[in-house]
């Protein structure tokens, strides 16, 4: 091997190293409500971001829409949302300027439904895709679509979903919205590792 | 790119990995029990553990005295009956090394099953909780130098942690000082202060 494919192989490693943590880091924003510091992961040419079923939105200027909306907004300490950004599988095109990940999250939630509180579980496929922009890994499309939402006291098998929570403000309606038992399976951006197909 | 430069670019790849994997070993290591080997991933020149309100434990000799005195008895064989379990996933790893290559900081967060008796009653609880870490690299081997667990919620499987965010307090008489960021659920937003920099930003 040559000093020129080795350096190719190391970016590589670099890159998916990288993005795990763009990944990771985004959760660790989101579940302190660090809403503004979400944004900024975000590249100024971003495609879309879809969240469960509030909706498709378009572009940078949409990103702020969604998550601005929350920049700010007062947050009683009781509601929380955990989610557990694990066992990503990363792949960098071969021009090493784009990515896609797949991602699950286990998560943990406490939120108001009218003038009760919930606590609730949360199950959920990311498929998203990376942009390297001058050095540095950005998120160009986030996709993150929900398995089940339930009560943390009945289950999944009894409340798959507790409600709908279409967005008023989406360029589009969600695309891939299918929760459990529909028996839907968010596709795989990657080949299989063996037999490519 | 130079040899040298490449060299380097490596050798953090490898850094990252071996933190990632000396981490996940502490959970494993934990997950059954073993102290000994626990104690042993630490750096002999330590410099503290703090878990949850069990208070901090200062160098090396604190380490002995957290994992080896008080959570094994003092290697006495272990009495505890085999449906007591801790299993401590380590998840989402944003580890970070310095320019220097010697030294390095992790971020992770914690999915916990446990049971264990509370009196005279066997509970089954639900945990959460952030790492704040640091790692040291001592002849080409890195070692734990600062664990820092933060607790978000402690509650039985039963309740959840809307209805019981903490199952009981835990500061052991033996730490050197009382915790320094313990502050559970509906109270921990922001307690564990990040180690890096917005990646983009900077700020």
């Amino acid at each position: 091997m040559n000093l020129e494919q080795l350096e190719k192989q190391v970016t590589r490693l670099e890159d998916i190293q990288e993005i795990e943590n763009l990944q990771r880091m985004y959760g660790y924003y989101f579940d302190n409500s660090m809403y503004a510091e979400v944004i900024d992961l975000f590249s100024e040419n971003t495609e879309s971001v879809e969240i469960t079923d509030h909706g498709v939105f378009r572009g940078k200027e949409a990103v702020r829409k969604m998550y601005g909306g929350m920049v700010g907004m007062p947050r009683p300490g009781w509601m929380f949302f955990e989610v557990m950004q694990s066992q990503g599988v990363i792949d960098v095109a071969p021009d090493g300027k784009t990515a896609r990940g797949r991602w699950y999250t286990p998560s943990f939630e406490c939120r108001p439904f009218g003038g009760t509180k919930k606590q609730t579980w949360q199950f959920g496929v990311y498929n998203n895709e990376y942009i390297k922009e001058n050095g540095k890994w950005y998120f160009k499309k986030l996709h993150w679509n929900l398995t089940y939402w339930t009560s943390f006291e009945r289950g999944f098998l009894k409340v798959p979903k507790l409600s709908d929570t279409p967005f008023p403000h989406a360029d589009a309606p969600a695309t891939a919205y299918h929760p459990y038992p529909s028996g839907y399976h968010v596709p795989y951006p990657f080949k299989h590792p063996v037999t490519g197909e | 790119m130079n040899l040298e430069e490449l060299e380097k670019q490596v050798q953090l790849q490898e850094d990252i990995q071996e933190i990632e994997h000396l981490q996940r070993k502490y959970g494993y290591y934990f997950d059954t029990n073993m102290w000994a080997e626990i104690v042993d991933l630490f750096s002999d020149n330590a410099e503290s553990v703090e878990i949850v309100d069990h208070g901090v434990f200062y160098g090396k000799k604190g380490v002995r005295r957290i994992y080896w005195d008080m959570f094994s008895g003092g290697g006495t064989p272990r009495q505890s009956p085999p449906w007591m379990q801790f299993i401590v996933m380590q998840i989402g790893g944003v580890v970070d090394v310095s320019p220097d290559g010697k030294a390095a900081r992790g971020r992770w967060q914690t999915w916990l099953c446990e049971s264990k008796p509370y009196g005279a009653f066997n509970r089954q609880e639900w945990l959460h909780g952030y790492y704040e870490n640091k790692y040291v690299k001592e002849d080409g081997q890195w070692k734990m130098s600062l664990l820092h667990w933060n607790n978000t919620f402690c509650s039985p499987f039963e309740d959840g942690w809307l209805n019981l965010p903490l199952m009981g307090w835990m500061p052991l008489p033996d730490a050197d000082a009382p915790p320094t960021a313990f502050h559970p659920y509906p109270y921990f937003c922001n307690n564990v202060p990040y180690h890096y920099k917005h990646p983009i930003t900077g700020k």
